[in-house]
């Protein structure tokens, strides 16, 4: 892909679900941290294949956030390169959504609309209960997250990286 | 290649390509179809619960989440039976744009159940994305067609997924003239699309299956639309009730084998919403390039086949576009995006036809604004009855598949109904005994 790297951020997840809703508070954080950069685009999705598909079309670079059920302890983040993705889809990177990303990447890969980079920046989940609000550990990797995802965008653009983040410095499993 | 009267009992642990988490166990014993039970098993999502204590005007936002798939469905009803129990009619310019957005759910709905969950089923193939290897052309305009409906809901609604702008009373915002006549341009190229897909789909090899004759077929009616918003419910066995009535003639019960309650008429009867239903009871409302292309494909409101939804949804699809390109292009924003609602101590009903099927919400307010009571009746907790009956009477003509056949016979026949498991409780899974 030529030109200027343009890079799409989506969230899977329903914010009534509790912790499913991380993502969704990952982007609000990110949204305002790059408002005004057309380079960037933010989708809140909940799963289904073709939008996910279609929302990162034109994008060389994909960052998908969402919850994950792994076993690992609550806030865990989980950053996985596409590459890796099909295994790791086995431990809960999915999410608790019944279509979800693994179908999406089949289905780019079937019709060559994957990007050149996609990765999933997985976040471990303490409950999935009814309700809104996030649980404390998960709400502070949240802001881990945000921070993370904002730094890695902008060395993908070629742009400073702010100082004086939070979470700067947190250990992210791969 | 089994005998059907040796003992035998067989199971498929997943039933794929249906929304949300559910089962399905077939019994068959001395070579007869003893039992059909289509189990939902994911858990129950107290959204009527949830909804309890909260404000009148947040049930279509909550409710939106039922479902990432009909959210405009939840809303719309939400909204109506709230505007019901405060004594509000909205105008008729915000009830047209609720109507153009529910013509972008329901393309958006049918077109990504015809490709990639129906379609494989008819072409021999186990998914959407295996289809897609040797039928590119017809996927790819399927996503196209389907990111025209999305950009309805997103042009109306604000977002494409979980749309923003919709309030009790109509929306926060309206779009502009402008965005209107961007989307008419995206929407003469739906329906060109639209149709083809509708001639598409109508190729299909269709299994020869009948429903059941004593199954009642429900739907809303409208005295002069297609119904996305309907005004009556209306069956092929006469009835025809207020949305105030319809507890008076529907009722809900629990079983043991599923999350979801089961719906039946107060009679006990089974009976089936959806798209073959509405058809049967409001063809003659079908705009007139869908009316004349169902005409041409050998389509009728006498059709009972099941398998052939797939073609109904086409065609219901083709409607969808041709009703929105109208709205489009008569588009004038209306003087106010919403009429003031108070709020009152008082119950209300509102209904509206989700692409699976008559969805109804009523809601019981408390002097202050709060809910005191929510209930809502979603399309596949009605059919769930009617699934497991059609099915019984499919098996029963169909024992003499080997086990690998039959498997595949149910899921065809469940996905025939679109079930939205998700909404109804909130996947499924086949097994078949045989002793």
């Amino acid at each position: 892909m030529t030109g200027p790297p343009t890079v799409t951020v989506v969230s899977i997840g329903n914010p009534y679900r509790s912790d499913d809703g991380v993502g969704a508070v990952v982007l609000a954080r990110l949204r305002e941290e790059f408002a005004g950069d057309d380079r960037v685009r933010f989708a809140d999705l909940d799963g289904e294949p073709v939008r996910v598909v279609q929302t990162w079309e034109g994008s060389s670079i994909v960052w998908v956030v969402d919850a994950t059920s792994s076993g690992q302890p609550p806030g865990t983040i989980h950053e996985v390169a596409l590459a890796q993705l099909e295994d790791r889809l086995d431990v809960g990177v999915e999410g608790g959504h019944a279509m979800g990303l693994g179908e999406a990447v089949e289905l780019a890969r079937a019709l060559d609309r994957l990007p050149d980079d996609l990765r999933v920046l997985g976040i471990e989940g303490a409950s999935f209960e009814e309700g809104d609000g996030l649980s404390a550990p998960v709400a502070g990797a949240a802001v881990v997250a945000a921070d993370h995802l904002a730094e890695t965008i902008c060395r993908s653009l070629d742009q400073d990286v702010p100082e004086g983040r939070s979470g700067s410095g947190r250990p992210i499993a791969g | 290649m089994t005998h059907d009267r040796a003992p035998r009992r067989f199971q498929v642990e997943a039933l794929t390509r249906v929304e949300g988490e559910g089962g399905l166990v077939v019994e068959v014993r001395d070579g007869e179809l003893a039992d059909v039970r289509l189990r939902i098993f994911e858990p129950p999502r107290f959204f009527e619960g949830f909804l309890r204590g909260r404000s009148y005007t947040e049930p279509p936002d909550i409710t939106a989440r039922i479902c990432g798939i009909c959210p405009v469905a939840y809303q719309m009803s939400a909204c109506q039976a709230i505007e019901a129990a405060c004594g509000v009619e909205v105008d008729d310019g915000i009830r047209t744009l609720r109507h153009l957005l529910y013509c972008g759910e329901w393309i958006e709905s049918h077109v990504l159940h015809i490709h990639l969950l129906h379609a494989p089923d008819f072409l021999g193939y186990p998914s959407g994305i295996a289809m897609a290897a040797d039928h590119r052309a017809e996927v790819e305009r399927g996503l196209a067609l389907k990111k025209i409906g999305n950009r309805i809901v997103e042009v109306v609604g604000g977002r494409a997924v979980h749309p923003v702008s919709v309030r009790v009373g109509g929306f926060y915002n309206v779009p502009t003239a402008t965005a209107m006549r961007d989307l008419a341009i995206d929407l003469r190229d739906a329906l060109a699309m639209a149709v083809d897909v509708a001639r598409w789909v109508a190729a299909f090899p269709t299994p020869d299956h009948r429903l059941p004759d004593d199954m009642p077929l429900v739907a809303l009616r409208h005295p002069t639309e297609y119904p996305m918003l309907g005004e009556r419910l209306v069956s092929t066995t006469g009835l025809d009730i207020g949305v105030d009535e319809f507890p008076d003639h529907f009722i809900e019960e629990q079983v043991e084998h599923s999350t979801a309650l089961h719906g039946t008429t107060s009679a006990g009867d089974r009976y089936l919403v959806g798209p073959l239903a509405r058809f049967a009871l409001n063809a003659d409302h079908l705009a007139p390039r869908a009316a004349t292309l169902a005409a041409e494909l050998g389509l009728d409101a006498a059709e009972r086949n099941p398998f052939r939804s797939i073609l109904v949804r086409a065609i219901e699809t083709v409607h969808a576009c041709e009703v929105a390109l109208g709205i489009a292009e008569a588009y004038t924003p209306p003087e106010r995006s919403a009429v003031p609602v108070a709020s009152r101590a008082a119950a209300g009903s509102g209904w509206s036809e989700a692409p699976r099927g008559l969805l109804w919400h009523r809601y019981e307010l408390a002097a202050d604004g709060r809910i005191a009571a929510a209930r809502i009746v979603p399309p596949t907790s009605q059919n769930q009855p009617a699934i497991e009956h059609d099915l019984a009477h499919l098996i029963g003509h169909s024992l003499h598949l080997d086990d690998d056949d039959l498997e595949a016979v149910c899921e065809q026949a469940v996905r025939n109904y679109d079930p939205c498991i998700s909404c109804a409780t909130h996947f499924l899974d086949l097994r078949v005994i045989r002793s």
